[in-house]
């Protein structure tokens, strides 16, 4: 039974890294806009910036 | 033969797919209806983006020539450039026109049609675009001008539009994090559920669950604690008491049973429950982006005006100009301020401040009001007040708009009207129950206090209440019908009656133009003749025969007669002319003299000769008679108009009688007209479209505010419905009923079930692990129903909708 203190450990390391990537995710406004970056990939890849 | 069949078929427009006139403009073999669009298409063309054609057929969108270069002022550059520095500036711009894909491949490519952009990026459920450009080698005038030549017209705000909502992001954030807990809690309650006795696994768990369950509580549910706290301040009772505190019983018997290693507790129900109520929350958050409900009188007029300053025009920005300045006012543009006509004369047009259709001719020196439409050569005026003291915005300062809450304060939903007895209901329970089990055996009195607060914490209706609504106003949206929260669908269910402004709401405001069916050539003088008479009378067909011929000019008659119901003749000079019905003109009919096509014929003839007719555009919004019709069985129908009487004769029929129609109503008397109602007890929602419906859109339960162009003024309301919608009102007020319906079965369904594990409880048989199960399946069975039925109801409607359309 003593792996499971490695394997709970392990999974919670995971679980808050996934938590830490979410809070990220919100604070950067990811999730503002879901619509056009699905409608983007389908654009042909021709861009160029004047830069 | 081939040419003869194809001029037979409807020629589309390749840019914007409009219909084309008659001679469409042709270029390289395509058809196009106007210069702007051929103008598009060959600016794409060169910049290599054909492709834009090729992700929807015919996307484009007819291009203004509207000028932007006002936006190069100081004020307007400061509010709208978001970043600047040495080599790029940074703008955000709505757009209203975007509408597909072909728009996104244009404006993200944007920087092929101007090298000086450097890129764009847009956010289409906005419709924001935000442009990086190099400031110093294009301004943000000629930026704009060129987006809107291209058909995305950008609209400019004023400085008190769109507050951003912070709070939405913070609630996803909570229930990401409530999402983490449960999930996280419910792995670390499995040796519990699979009975696994290990006392060192089961202690760390158990300490686990509680740093977890204390998140959930204290930082997702937070918002719980304050809500309650604010309501017993106010010493209400709501739903949200009885849910912190099942809440709070459940973890602090948790808190205990973990400390005390008497137990694992039960944090993975709790924080499980927490996640449902936020997911309902969120749910309901449903918010139109690309929509402002809560414009004012300043959104309507414009943002820049042409001062008059030592004899020279200047363009100024409408919050410097002050009382004395002399501005320049052309053809069709409204008046910011209170004023006086210096130069010129005016046909003024307040259909949308006052609802009446009816043009006022101005001299020089009388005043003007704001709010006011100009038609005719431009006009120099001298503003007599400060913007924001005129006439039209008295109504502005009425209780109604500076009380933001009034709509709801003393509204009882239906959710808080049970919450209230329930609560009641519920602790006086829990309290009997506790009080009897402590003297009859008091090993189990904290089994039972704990499993009843918890099993009958009113989950349910805190799930099926958002869910059902939330469904509901999306459903609506589908049906250009955009309602502003779920407490306005809620309140929609309850209304017992209809109020109608008549102006732009039953009526059109934009108005076709009208068609003349002569037999022979006019002259000059025969139509200044038709006009002269038509100035004389009140009837509406004259009415828009005056503005049909607003450019021709007055002259002298005499012999003038009017024959009620038939028409009017007069002579001029050598002329005898006649207007009116077909019958009276001696104009003989080609067709059936229908109901519709005698109202909307004015029919001539001059020196006894019938002539012909001039046919204008129906009045009446298609749809609307057998709308009102139907109405009429389940709601109390009320009109309101600015307007004369004489102009709605054609409505009248379709209203009860003399005490449901209200006519030269002020935009106060308007409001006043929905206070009258209400202190009768009625529940009212008003439906109309103008400034001067303002003030009842506001004072109404729910106001309804109809828009025609693209969604893009309204005035301040609850709801926008698009026009060609208007019909369906009853269906989506009956959708709305049907909404709270679903929500009170479900609620009794959900009280059955607490009724059975009550009857446990209160015995004390059922263990608080049991309540804590049965919890989350009664909230994830109201979801299902709430979900279920709500869409089964707005897939019928859709198939309502279309069956009509194909009949």
């Amino acid at each position: 039974m003593e792996i499971m203190y490695l394997m709970i450990g392990l999974s919670l390391f995971m679980a808050i890294g996934f938590v830490i990537a979410f809070v990220w995710s919100v604070k950067t406004g990811q999730q503002e806009d879901l619509i056009t970056p699905a409608m983007r990939i389908l654009q042909e890849d021709e861009k160029n910036t004047n830069l | 033969m081939s040419i003869h069949t194809e001029i037979l078929e409807e020629v589309i427009c390749y840019h914007c797919g409009d219909e084309c006139p008659e001679t469409p403009i042709i270029h390289q073999d395509k058809t196009f209806c106007c210069h702007g669009c051929e103008q598009v298409y060959e600016l794409l063309n060169e910049n290599h983006l054909d492709a834009y054609y090729s992700c929807d057929l015919n996307p484009g969108i007819s291009p203004t020539d509207k000028n932007f270069d006002f936006l190069n002022n100081k004020a307007f550059r400061d509010r709208l450039i978001t970043f600047s520095n040495a080599d790029f500036s940074k703008v955000s711009f709505h757009l209203p026109a975007i509408h597909c894909r072909s728009c996104l491949y244009l404006l993200e490519n944007l920087q092929k049609v101007n090298p000086q952009i450097i890129k764009t990026s847009l956010n289409f459920g906005k419709k924001d675009l935000t442009v990086w450009f190099k400031e110093d080698q294009l301004n943000l005038g000629a930026l704009a001008t060129l987006i809107a030549s291209l058909g995305y017209e950008p609209h400019i705000s004023n400085a008190e539009e769109r507050p951003q909502n912070k709070d939405q992001k913070k609630l996803f954030l909570k229930l990401g994090i409530a999402g983490f807990c449960a999930g996280n809690a419910m792995l670390f309650s499995f040796p519990e559920y699979l009975g696994i006795d290990d006392g060192s696994l089961q202690a760390l768990f158990g300490y686990l669950n509680l740093a977890l369950g204390s998140v959930a509580v204290f930082y997702s549910g937070s918002d719980y604690f304050s809500q309650v706290y604010a309501h017993l301040k106010l010493r209400k009772m709501t739903i949200e008491l009885p849910i912190l505190l099942g809440i709070l019983v459940g973890y602090g018997r948790s808190v205990f049973e973990i400390l005390s290693h008497t137990g694992a507790g039960y944090i993975d129900s709790v924080s499980g429950l927490i996640f449902f109520l936020l997911i309902g929350k969120w749910f309901q958050q449903k918010s139109f982006d690309f929509l402002s409900f809560e414009r004012n009188y300043k959104a309507y007029f414009p943002l820049v005006v042409t001062r008059m300053a030592n004899g020279k025009e200047e363009i100024a920005p409408l919050e410097e100009i002050q009382v004395g300045d002399r501005l320049l006012i052309r053809n069709q543009e409204i008046i910011p301020a209170d004023a006086y006509l210096l130069k010129g004369q005016s046909q003024m047009d307040y259909s949308f401040v006052t609802g009446e259709s009816e043009l006022i001719p101005i001299q020089a020196g009388q005043s003007i009001y704001a709010g006011g439409k100009h038609l005719g050569e431009s006009i120099e005026i001298q503003l007599s007040k400060e913007l924001n003291q005129s006439h039209l915005t008295q109504l502005w300062e009425q209780q109604a708009f500076k009380d933001p809450h009034h709509k709801t304060e003393n509204w009882e939903n239906f959710a808080n009207k049970v919450g209230m007895y329930f609560t009641g209901i519920l602790l006086s329970l829990a309290t009997a129950a506790g009080i009897y089990w402590y003297n009859v055996d008091p090993s189990r009195w904290s089994n039972a206090v704990v499993s009843i607060l918890v099993i009958a914490c009113p989950c349910a209706l805190a799930v099926s209440y958002p869910f059902a609504l939330g469904h509901g106003i999306r459903w609506l949206a589908k049906f250009h019908f955009f309602v502003k929260d779920i407490q306005t669908f809620e309140r929609m269910a309850q209304v017992d009656t209809l109020v109608f402004d008549k102006t732009g709401t039953l009526t059109l405001q934009s108005q076709q133009e009208p068609s003349v069916h002569f037999n022979r050539e006019v002259t000059d003088k025969e139509w200044n003749a038709i006009y002269s008479l038509v100035y004389q009378s009140t009837h509406p067909l004259s009415k828009q025969a005056k503005k049909f011929l607003q450019q021709r000019s007055l002259i002298a008659f005499s012999e003038f007669k009017e024959h009620s119901g038939k028409g009017l003749e007069a002579t001029f000079d050598d002329l005898f002319v006649q207007i009116g019905s077909a019958k009276y003109t001696l104009n003989k009919l080609d067709l059936p003299e229908g109901f519709i096509s005698s109202e909307t014929r004015l029919f001539v003839s001059i020196n006894q000769e019938p002539i012909g007719f001039i046919e204008f555009p129906w009045e009446n919004r298609p749809g609307i008679e057998a709308m009102l019709h139907s109405l009429r069985h389940q709601y109390e129908v009320h009109l309101i108009s600015g307007d004369k009487k004489e102009h709605a004769a054609h409505l009248l029929d379709w209203f009860e009688d003399q005490n449901h129609v209200k006519f030269e109503c002020s935009p106060l008397d308007k409001m006043e007209y929905i206070q009258a109602l209400q202190k009768q007890g009625k529940i009212v929602a008003m439906i109309g479209d103008g400034l001067n419906d303002a003030g009842a859109l506001k004072q109404a339960a729910v106001g309804i505010a109809v828009s025609d162009d693209h969604l893009h003024f309204t005035p301040s309301s609850d709801a926008i419905l698009k026009g060609s919608e208007l019909p369906h009102l009853g269906e989506f007020l009956n959708y709305s009923k049907f909404g709270l319906q679903l929500i009170k079965a479900s609620f009794l369904l959900s009280l059955v079930y607490n009724g059975f594990g009550l009857s446990y409880a209160i015995q004390g048989n059922l263990y608080p692990l049991i309540a804590a199960i049965l919890m989350p399946i009664n909230s994830i069975s109201m979801l299902v129903i709430a979900t279920w039925g709500m869409n089964w109801k707005g897939q019928a409607l859709n198939r309502f909708k279309i069956r009509l359309k194909a009949e």
